[in-house]
């Protein structure tokens, strides 16, 4: 046991900088990707109830697309795959919108549940007194709707800060490349995932806490 | 001509992947619903605190924490100190232990959502305890949670593809090794991306109809 944990005394000092700027990349690259993935779920879900067949069967056919096919191969095909056909982006930004389309989809059908969860009667009534279709959907649905899935929408944040580590096999500097990194120059693979482990632990767990308080019919 | 020769290439060469990524699916669908159905119980009729507070913790770090770091702890970590695990092994323990909390979660859901009554009714009429709960609460609780296990399957069909990281033989693998011999990035994994989505629109389709049957009884 002591041998276990006698590195981390030794090199605690060493390790907490190179963790500490790891989950900053981690947080940035997760907060960028889910910025846009808010974004881009929201259109997705108007494209749904949009009068134009060929927005509602693009959007249909873009979340099923999504949803079935794994956040690694997105990745690589933006990375790694897109260079090919002369599109190049750097890792960051590529992992933030391999990131954000992803999630887009899983945004997509948390506003459709909310969209059908609020009467029709808010925005009929919104019209009729006056507002503009845009008032209306921005003013008076859509904070409804934000009420109605906030709790889902930052256990989706959780989720995507998970996946975020999946950025580290298109080279993003973040906690899991760090602390491969890391268990390189050290040898101690054990003692660093485990530390990286508790560095998403420390950033995820709070917003878990979070969407179980919202949830819960008293919060 | 060319084109299509290339493009069975890597069709076959892809297709050695398959096997395993079913395999790893259902091996570590199997083991995270059996301990989860498990942890379930325990958590939900166990009487002994300290279990309770064991499951909560284990289900918390395992959700919290990216399936990727788990399975370079499992890997490269436990073999840093002489347990070295082959890397199916690892990604089918790893898979699972983390379906383990996802799964006890969605049973647990399936029985909070029963009326206290079947179990009163249950015993008011002489089954025991034990009976109550596998005879009249667990089917219910199962009808209840089979469509969220089936979303839960096709996540971990496409979650899969990371334990590539670890150098299981499944499909990403394939893919990832075929880049560095031929240069048909784009088409690789475009080839990869719909070997998944042919695996997971009959599972999503599945789900669907598992909703359509089941789900109105949420209620």
């Amino acid at each position: 046991m002591s041998d276990f944990i006698q590195p981390y005394l030794e090199y605690g000092g060493e390790w907490a900088p190179l963790l500490i700027r790891a989950m900053g990349t981690t947080a940035l690259l997760s907060i960028c990707a889910f910025a846009l993935s808010l974004v881009f779920g929201l259109l997705l879900s108007l494209c749904r109830h949009a009068r134009s067949p060929v927005l509602r069967h693009f959007a249909t056919a873009y979340v099923s697309l999504v949803r079935g096919v794994p956040l690694l191969a997105i990745l690589f095909l933006l990375y790694f795959g897109l260079p090919g056909v002369g599109i190049t982006f750097n890792a960051f930004s590529g992992a933030v919108l391999g990131l954000a389309l992803a999630f887009a989809a899983q945004v997509a059908e948390l506003f459709r549940a909310g969209l059908m969860a609020i009467p029709r009667g808010q925005r009929e009534a919104a019209l009729a007194v006056g507002f503009t279709p845009i008032q209306s959907f921005r003013l008076i649905v859509l904070p409804q709707v934000v009420r109605v899935i906030i709790a889902p929408l930052i256990v989706t944040f959780v989720s995507l800060l998970k996946d975020s580590s999946l950025a580290s096999l298109i080279t993003v500097n973040e906690l899991v490349l760090t602390g491969r990194a890391m268990a390189t120059e050290y040898f101690l693979p054990l003692q660093i995932y485990l530390a990286v482990g508790l560095c998403y632990f420390l950033i995820a767990w709070p917003f878990s806490l979070l969407s179980r308080r919202l949830a819960a019919p008293t919060g | 001509m060319t084109g299509i020769s290339t493009f069975i290439m890597v069709l076959e060469g892809l297709l050695a992947g398959v096997g395993v990524t079913v395999l790893v699916t259902l091996a570590s669908l199997a083991l995270g619903v059996a301990l989860g159905f498990g942890l379930a119980l325990v958590r939900q009729f166990g009487r002994l605190r300290a279990a309770h507070f064991l499951i909560d913790a284990y289900c918390e770090i395992m959700r919290n924490i990216p399936a990727l770091t788990h399975l370079f702890i499992l890997y490269f970590g436990l073999a840093s100190i002489g347990l070295r695990l082959s890397a199916l092994v690892a990604a089918v323990l790893g898979l699972g232990l983390i379906g383990a909390a996802v799964t006890c979660d969605l049973f647990r859901s399936g029985f909070s959502a029963l009326p206290n009554g079947q179990r009163e009714a249950a015993l008011a009429v002489g089954f025991t305890p034990f009976q109550a709960i596998f005879d009249i609460l667990t089917p219910q609780a199962l009808r209840i949670a089979l469509p969220s296990l089936g979303n839960y399957a096709v996540q971990l069909l496409k979650d899969t593809s990371i334990v590539s990281a670890i150098a299981a033989p499944e499909i990403m693998f394939y893919a990832r090794s075929m880049v560095t011999s031929s240069f048909q990035t784009t088409l690789i994994y475009v080839t990869a991306a719909g070997l998944y989505l042919l695996l997971s629109l009959p599972l999503m389709q599945a789900v669907r109809f598992l909703e359509s049957r089941y789900g109105r009884l949420k209620a």
